[in-house]
């Protein structure tokens, strides 16, 4: 889970901190500042083989081959588990991966740990590296949780003392009781998760790097685990493999997606993951281009004139600087999606009670949300959708129509246009970016083809609020501050 | 491309050197661990050994009189004494030896989970051996003394003698704990040579009662030469072959430095197959 200061182009593991110095000219050193991993045209290949007899026979007759001038037979079949990544992360950068199960992320994260050997390609890190690779990363199950604290410091290159002084504190943060003495195959994974995480947060790492690890602690410490992360970020580089997008889009500050070994694309970590949804849901149901046929302009069918929107805040009489007022933007029909194709959103607003569609809204008041849709071909059973997302991406609410038209499921021909509505109280929201995401798909919540997905159908923004805490605010019925007397 | 793991003569010792406190850890650990939950705890290092000398003492002076017809005088508990000093030498060769196949493959968790120095395990395995050795070494001491009154002052040469073969040892852990992980069948060997060892040693009867013929036998075995020395200082009181010593050093640290180098150069695969 460790190391001092690693180069692999460089020879020495040992004591190589002090000659890099020496060598290291100032120029360089700069460099070294700014950069925490350094990774290049990096490829890993994997050789199966189908008895464990051929290994032997690959490495000695091969070679054997070789010399006599022979071309070597080969006894493996080759699986490239990375191929010529290439990247750089800066200091005090935090950088996610995602990619699908077999994309090679944790293998990529193992070489930077230099727990496992490139094929070809060069791997710097500079900084002392700490890493929760897995599930209960470098204990020794037979040893207690104590001994495994000291064992794993000292790895990670602290003094004894050091270790001792800092005992507490891991323990605490921990806090796995009476555990820490019993042997570490007693524990749970969450326990052992929780120790090994304790143990990286208290050595001063410079570099932290995650493989899905925080998804067995329990909400509680996850909730522990990021507060850590986010002071950690201040100063130090995460490196991090993550299923859970929102993880990545709310810590992240760049994304990287792996595909099949190789990098797919760089980048704003909100984007990648919408890319990366979009691909996984379009793989899983196969892919399918929206179709370019002619789509029946909004204002064909919207009775309301474009910006002719009412203003609530008119309506409010009780007004004070504190009211939660939210500015609406135009649907925008372009927008980034992916589907099947079979049906489009063609159009999003919001409405008032009134049903007039709004401008302006005020966080706590009744509105409308329509989306109309055309179909392209015969539906059986349509669910439209929408969710609600902060600026991080992170969904606040939504619905849909699945269960509402259980059992009259709607059938639709081809070329015909529909509607959904979800009348709804509109939260108080902090100040900041949101946005409407839209869905239009077919068949049952479980199981169902998405005909249109669009990330950001609609913004809005919120420019003041009531709110005291909290993602979305909810109307309180009734606050009451009173002495009570016996 | 990429990362070698240093192999020479001196990161055979600085290796060592930076990772002490770990050595130090893990072999006091390792120590512990094996008696940990029986009842007399780590005493049994010290039974097992006052146990073994009993059961030789019995077998040699009452059921199987003996007597080491080698050089100098002997006494009935002189035999199994004699016995006795031979079998610690093996004991510490042939624990490491047959420890070293799976020594990496035991601790999977140090190859593919966290950047692990795995070239210390043989040394922790040499730690404990070199324990235990230690332990019976005060066992045999004693019971010197207490047979004769006297202990010879070259006893205190033994850890000399020793030395080279504790360089020998660890050559041999190195290029099997690194072979092992790769063909899975050395483990299985390294019991038979071992005990083959045994009786290819000057272990129950001195190296001159041999025919000349079969003389050179004797001397393929690596502990031939450290048990008929470590008799010398032990038991006999006499000063050791220093050539022959220092021959055997050299020798040691070339077969110390062929075992670390097949370690480090081979350590890059480990990964891939554990």
């Amino acid at each position: 889970m460790l190391s001092e200061s690693r180069s692999d182009s460089l020879s020495s593991p040992f004591g190589e901190k002090a000659s890099e110095d020496l060598e290291m000219g100032n120029a360089e050193r700069h460099e070294a500042d700014d950069v925490a991993i350094r990774v290049q045209g990096l490829a890993k290949r994997y050789q199966i083989f189908d008895r464990p007899q051929d290994r032997l026979r690959q490495s000695i007759l091969s070679r054997l081959r070789r010399f006599v001038g022979a071309s070597s037979r080969n006894y493996a079949r080759e699986f490239w588990a990375l191929k010529d990544v290439s990247f750089e992360v800066a200091r005090g950068e935090t950088v996610g991966i995602v990619g699908r199960n077999g994309s090679g992320k944790s293998t990529l994260l193992q070489i930077v740990c230099g727990t496992l050997e490139a094929t070809s390609g060069e791997v710097e890190a500079h900084g002392r590296i700490a890493a929760l690779l897995e599930l209960g990363s470098g204990f020794n199950p037979d040893f207690t949780g104590r001994e495994n604290v000291y064992l794993n410091a000292t790895l990670l290159g602290l003094e004894h003392e050091q270790i001792r002084d800092r005992f507490t504190d891991i323990e605490a943060f921990a806090d796995i009781g009476n555990f820490i003495d019993q042997p570490v195959k007693t524990y749970s994974s969450g326990m052992a998760l929780r120790l090994a995480f304790s143990v990286i947060a208290h050595v001063d790492a410079d570099i932290l790097v995650i493989d899905e690890a925080l998804s067995v602690g329990d909400a509680f410490f996850v909730q522990k685990c990021m507060r850590f992360l986010r002071g950690f970020m201040k100063h130090g580089t995460i490196f991090f493999v993550s299923h859970d997008l929102g993880a990545v889009v709310n810590l992240c500050q760049r994304a990287l997606w792996l595909d099949k070994g190789e990098i797919k694309a760089v980048g704003n970590p909100k984007e990648i993951a919408e890319a990366y949804l979009a691909d996984m849901v379009e793989s899983q149901q196969g892919a399918g281009k929206i179709r370019a046929t002619a789509l029946p302009t909004p204002s064909d069918h919207t009775s309301s004139t474009p910006g002719g929107g009412k203003d609530q805040r008119l309506g409010f009489l009780n007004s004070s600087k504190f009211r939660n007022d939210i500015e609406l933007f135009q649907f925008d029909p372009r927008a980034a999606s992916f589907g099947r194709g079979g049906a489009s959103i063609i159009e999003v607003q919001l409405h008032d009670s009134a049903g007039d569609p709004l401008k302006w809204c005020v966080g706590g008041e009744g509105v409308t949300f329509r989306i109309r849709c055309f179909a392209h071909q015969p539906l059986f059973s349509p669910i439209v959708g929408f969710w609600v997302k902060d600026r991080l991406g992170q969904a606040l609410f939504g619905d849909n129509t699945y269960l509402s038209h259980l059992g009259s499921p709607l059938q639709l021909e081809s070329g015909q246009l529909f509607e959904a509505t979800f009348a709804f109280h509109m939260p108080i929201l902090p100040v900041g970016d949101y946005c409407f995401g839209v869905a239009i798909a077919e068949g049952t919540q479980r199981e169902h083809v998405q005909h249109q997905w669009i990330h950001d159908a609609l913004f809005f923004k919120s420019y003041s609020t009531s709110l005291s805490t909290g993602l979305v605010g909810i109307p309180i019925d009734r606050i009451e501050l009173r002495v009570l007397r016996d | 491309m990429i990362r070698r793991y240093p192999a020479s003569i001196l990161s055979l010792f600085s290796s060592f050197w930076a990772h002490r406190q770990l050595v130090w850890q893990l072999t006091k650990r390792d120590v512990i661990g094996r008696y940990r939950g029986s009842l007399l705890g780590i005493a049994w290092s010290f039974f097992n050994p006052i146990l073994m000398l009993g059961v030789y003492t019995f077998v040699f002076s009452v059921v199987f009189p003996s007597r080491w017809t080698g050089e100098g005088q002997s006494s009935k508990v002189d035999f199994a004494i004699i016995l006795f000093s031979g079998m610690i030498v093996h004991g510490l060769f042939s624990e490491c030896v047959n420890r070293a196949p799976g020594l990496v493959l035991a601790n999977t968790n140090y190859v593919k989970r966290v950047v692990f120095p795995l070239e210390i395990l043989p040394w922790v395995a040499m730690g404990s051996a070199l324990f235990h050795a230690m332990v019976s070494l005060i066992v045999l001491v004693s019971a010197f003394f207490l047979s004769n009154r006297y202990v010879p002052w070259t006893a205190l040469l033994f850890p000399l003698i020793i030395a080279p073969l504790v360089l020998v040892t660890m050559g041999l852990a190195w290029f099997l704990a690194a072979t092992g992980v790769f063909v899975r069948d050395i483990g299985q060997t390294t019991a038979v040579i071992t005990s083959v060892l045994l009786f290819l040693s000057p272990v129950f009867f001195p190296s001159s009662n041999l025919p000349q013929k079969y003389k050179v036998l004797m001397w393929i075995s690596p502990l031939t030469f450290i048990i008929e020395q470590g008799r010398n200082v032990l038991i006999w009181g006499a000063l050791p072959d220093w050539s022959g010593w220092t021959i055997y050093c050299v020798v040691s640290v070339l077969v110390a430095w062929l075992g670390f180098w097949w370690f480090q150069r081979t350590r890059r695969g480990f990964a891939d197959v554990v």
